[in-house]
């Protein structure tokens, strides 16, 4: 709608002032703020703007004339209704008075707030993946509802595979599934758009709404070169956003400082005032670069840079020798491998060896089992168990090993709480599901989470957070057979303990040979971290344990 | 006689950008020769661009001071103009510069060689001096080859009446009728040089406004109060120029096109520069020159030829002394092995005319263009009390913020010493300073500069010193 109207003469100061050019002609279109003509006044000359945009569509002034406040001097149409009072304009011209020319600041055109959400009887909410404790896109092996189906809160959706385990992504509402916008082999991350939902109830939609919007945006604006830059190590001190290079806040004595270091500065957080990136902020973050190596060099050999130079093994065509099969690496077995090979090249391993007596607490393990089964209390007691406990002891006794390096390689950080890993064996390959707090619990309460969490692990269902946060990782492989192995350590843990199966052996006790059962333990531990001789009296210590498992409530 | 000379470094041109690029790299430790043809360093700039026309404009200034103090009690008899002195004050002023030039050449041991300098491989330079040849072999290679002025066909150009800045600044002569065939910043320069010392002069511009890079906003204040003093033709191009005895002929077409031939003394061509790649045989050396004349580098201000470096006028516009003096660092620098690039957020532009435009950053137009989301805060120097009290008041101060964070983008400035005052907002630009860090900043009372401060204060709100559009809307 186009409404014809007045521009009238601002206060220019009291006088009749003399128009000294007239910068538009009729059908000029012009912005707001745009001088339609200049008059001279004795002090200076100045513009008389334009109200709004809008076409010019007469003007009623010459050069020359002289005009005062409230003339009027031309006419304009505008194609946007101009805001203000203006607004109520229909059709007849109206009259606007302008305002002084001198500060020229625009309105910022007010655009209409969305409307919010009102609590309506139905509503199509989005349902997106939430914090799977991953950070780069996880696979999707399984989706479980159907358009259709009337689904309840934390009903499973999706099952997705992470290096760790399998998870079910649970619905956040309860509903009518309208849309399902992922199907098996797709990869996902947190805010991925799982299903659309028709909720029941209008009160959760409002508060689910704003939450939906942003991760609609989230795919889209999902940088990939952001995601590759971005390093893989946690608490790294750089920007959390992907910054163009011309919004960088610094000076250009900064920018020649990251040339010269070779540092994209939009890697760097800044720490000066208003985020502003200071010359320190360039220095700590090269010396961290520098240090990432030496704590971690994980990352740089996966990436290809720094770290070991290998020779490439050669391609080699077996099938020449004989039949062949080719049979692809399973999926934990392809995530898992290469934190393995980092483990293993980047960390001086050292293994101890060691035998424990568990003669008496075998025969103890026996006799409670029958109390165990006895009282039907469903579990039985494994000897894992007490080497949980046994390690846990030891690991209170030599903190050392219950430690991590810190990032930079310059310090150890020291646990106050003692989580183990157990390695378990599954159809899937292995996993690692961590034991919290098996200092503060009892023989009967780590035997009923040990069986909980193996079936959990056989059947796919452990979450990330039941794999992370352990302390020290134990892999027994007695159940099978074998004297000794060297496992390879977790990091970040610092040490790794290996059972082998127990043997019957004839010890000498001073007089004669005796029979006692023996367990061999293998303990592989960071050189960089523990020594040797500590190495050894840990598993001295965990053998004494376990042969006279009564210390432990010494 | 034949000279042979083995340098690190040579440097082919001695202007603001070559003259830097030799005396970087001789601090940095490197041999270094600086070749050039004319018989002095310094370039256009220091010989026959920036500084005559400043001591020029310097005269213009005084003259025109002189005249508008009447209005306010104090008349001068009309100015005697002896133009032999004026020329000779000129022609000291340069001379103490290029003469400077030479005695720092000397003390860094930069060795001067004077003569046309063109490649005859990717390793050598042959100059043609007064005293002969001199081949150069060299490691490294910087061409600072700079610009030369514009012709266009239909202009006479052999007609001694046909002049372009150089020979405007030779000052042989004011003309009584004078036509400035282009309103970029050297045609007003010199046309405001010429006004002052009597001519009358017209300016003839294609683009529908003077000094096309600049905001027509800012523009607009320059053409308004110039009115009386120039005939301005915008929109409006020559398209012939008929040499008679009694003048020269010019015939125009475009909006403000008089119908018939208008004569005139002199016409002074400012139509542009262009680069000199192509007269250096820079294609023996295997460096690529585009069909314009320029020569692309890269950041570090390298050619297609690594070890062949170009910097200033020749590698592209704008062509300003001041770019070139930094690209010279560059290039000394990265030769040298350091790790050096030219990136810089902002080059000003200053129009030394009167008032005296300058800008720096984005302009409002650029701004639209690249779809930035701007504000602009204006600062009309109606409103400055020194500005008042020098009886110039047309000028204004205008800053272009980013609308969401405040940063400065840009900023122009139209009125006396305008082009003095650019300097804080190029500092703000490339320190990615906020409206709130220059409104924040004590500026001087009374000055024109603490416009700055007033701009940003308008933008943020706080302004006291005009009405404030932000203030708090107090219920009726």
């Amino acid at each position: 709608m186009s409404t014809s109207q007045k521009i009238l003469v601002p206060d220019v100061g009291g006088e009749e002032v003399e128009i000294i050019e007239i910068c538009f002609a009729v059908g000029d279109s012009l912005e707001a703020d745009e001088g339609i003509l200049t008059v001279e006044t004795d002090k200076a000359s100045m513009d008389i703007p334009a109200p709004f945009a809008g076409t010019l569509s007469a003007l009623l002034v010459n050069v020359g004339d002289k005009i005062k406040e409230g003339d009027v001097i031309a006419e304009m149409s505008a194609e946007v209704t101009p805001a203000g009072e203006a607004a109520s304009a229909e059709t007849a011209p109206v009259e606007v008075a302008v305002e002084a020319p001198a500060p020229v600041v625009d309105e910022e055109p007010v655009a209409a707030e969305p409307a919010s959400v009102a609590a309506v009887a139905t509503a199509i909410i989005d349902v997106a993946v939430p914090d799977i404790g991953e950070d780069g896109e996880v696979d999707v092996i399984d989706v479980l509802i159907a358009v259709g189906d009337v689904i309840e809160a934390e009903d499973g959706l999706i099952t997705l595979e992470t290096d760790k385990a399998t998870m079910d992504v649970p619905s956040s509402h309860a509903g009518t599934v309208k849309e399902v916008l992922i199907k098996v082999g797709d990869k996902v991350k947190q805010g991925s758009l799982v299903i659309k939902l028709e909720t029941s109830s209008g009160a959760p939609v409002e508060a689910a709404a704003p939450v939906a919007e942003k991760i609609v945006e989230a795919p889209k604006a999902a940088p990939a070169p952001a995601a590759k830059k971005a390093a893989p190590v946690p608490h790294h001190p750089q920007a959390g956003t992907v910054k163009s290079s011309g919004s960088i806040y610094t000076s250009p004595s900064i920018r020649r400082l990251a040339r010269e270091f070779g540092v994209d500065l939009t890697l760097v957080k800044g720490t000066g005032n208003k985020a502003r990136i200071l010359k320190e902020d360039v220095q700590s973050y090269v010396k961290y670069e520098l240090s990432r190596p030496k704590a971690n060099a994980g990352s740089s050999v996966a990436a290809g840079e720094g770290g070991l130079q290998v020779v490439s093994a050669k391609a080699i065509d077996f099938s020449k020798f004989g039949e062949v099969e080719t049979k692809a690496l399973t999926r934990i077995q392809k995530i898992s491998g290469p934190f393995l090979h980092r483990n293993w090249v980047t960390i001086p391993h050292v293994t101890q060896f060691d035998e424990a007596d568990i003669t008496n607490v075998e025969a103890f393990r026996k006799e409670q089992n029958v109390v165990c089964e006895k009282k039907k209390l469903g579990f039985k007691i494994t000897p894992l168990v007490f080497i949980l406990k046994a390690a846990a002891d030891a690991l209170r006794e030599f903190p050392t090993f219950n430690s991590s390096l810190s990032e930079d390689g310059e310090s150890l950080i020291l646990k106050k709480y003692i989580h183990i890993g157990v390695a378990v064996d599954t159809p899937n390959g292995l996993v690692v599901p961590v034991v919290r707090d098996v200092d503060k619990k009892g023989i009967h309460q780590l035997s009923r989470e040990l069986l909980e969490i193996s079936i959990k692990a056989r059947d796919g269902k452990l979450k990330a957070a039941d794999m992370q946060g352990g302390c020290f990782t134990i892999s027994s492989l007695g159940g099978i057979g074998g004297t000794a192995f060297t496992p390879i350590v977790n990091a970040p843990e610092v040490a790794i303990l290996g059972v082998s199966k127990s043997e019957m052996k004839p010890k000498w006790n001073g007089k004669d040979f005796e029979p006692k059962l023996m367990l061999p333990l293998s303990m592989s531990y960071d050189h960089r971290v523990i020594d040797g001789a500590l190495a050894a009296r840990f598993t001295v210590h965990l053998s004494n344990v376990m042969s006279d498992i009564r210390t432990l409530i010494l | 006689m034949s000279n042979d000379i083995k340098t690190q470094v040579v440097v082919l041109g001695a202007g603001p950008g070559g003259y830097s690029a030799a005396f970087r790299a001789a601090d940095l430790g490197l041999d270094v020769v600086l070749v050039e043809s004319r018989e002095t360093l310094g370039g256009v700039c220091l010989n026959v661009g920036c500084i005559p026309s400043k001591a020029l404009l310097h005269v213009a200034k005084v003259i025109d001071d002189a005249a508008a103090m009447a209005s306010h009690g104090v008349t001068f008899g009309a100015p005697q103009i002896d133009l032999d002195k004026i020329r000779d004050w000129k022609g000291s002023v340069v001379g103490q510069l290029t003469g400077g030039l030479g005695g720092m050449a000397k003390a860094r041991k930069v060795k001067t060689v004077f003569g046309y300098g063109k490649f005859t491989s990717d390793k050598t330079i042959e100059v043609e001096g007064a005293d002969g040849k001199t081949t150069i072999t060299f490691d490294n290679a910087i061409i600072a080859a700079g610009s030369s002025v514009v012709d266009l066909p239909f202009i006479p150009t052999e007609d001694p009446r046909v002049i372009d800045s150089t020979g405007a600044l030779e000052l042989k002569d004011v003309p009584e009728e004078m036509l400035v065939l282009g309103g970029g910043i050297i045609g007003l320069e010199m046309g405001t040089v010429y006004s002052a010392l009597g001519s009358n002069v017209s300016v003839v511009e294609f683009a529908d406004q003077l000094v096309p890079a600049a905001d027509k906003d800012i523009v607009r204040v320059y053409t308004a109060y110039n009115k009386k003093k120039f005939n301005i033709m915008l929109s409006t191009k020559v398209v012939a120029v008929e040499a008679k005895d009694d003048g020269l002929y010019v015939t125009f077409e475009g909006k403000k096109a008089p119908a018939e031939a208008v004569r005139y003394d002199k016409i002074l061509v400012a139509v542009g520069r262009k680069p000199n790649g192509h007269l250096v045989a820079a294609d023996k050396a295997g460096v690529n020159v585009d069909e314009r004349g320029f020569i692309n580098v890269s950041k570090e201000m390298r050619t297609n030829v690594p070890h062949i470096f170009a910097i200033g006028d020749v590698v592209g516009q704008p062509m300003l002394a001041h770019k070139a003096v930094h690209e010279a660092h560059c290039a000394a620098e990265v030769i040298s092995g350091k790790k050096h690039e030219f990136d810089p957020r902002c080059i000003p532009s200053i129009a030394y005319t009167d008032p005296e435009m300058a800008w720096v950053g984005v302009t409002e137009r650029e701004a639209k263009e690249q779809g930035l989301n701007i504000e602009v805060a204006n600062f009309p120097w109606a409103a400055s009390g020194r500005a008042i009290a020098s009886a110039r008041t047309e000028g204004k101060t205008k800053m272009i913020f980013e609308k969401e964070t405040g940063r400065v983008l840009g900023g122009a400035i139209v009125g006396i010493n305008a082009g003095e005052m650019l300097g804080e907002v190029c500092l703000a630009v490339e320190m990615g300073a906020d409206a709130e860090d220059l409104a924040l900043t004590i500026h001087a009372h009374p000055t024109l500069n603490e416009s700055i401060g007033l701009a940003a204060e308008v933008f943020e709100g706080s302004i006291t010193d005009l009405p404030n559009a932000k203030a708090v809307k107090k219920k009726k």
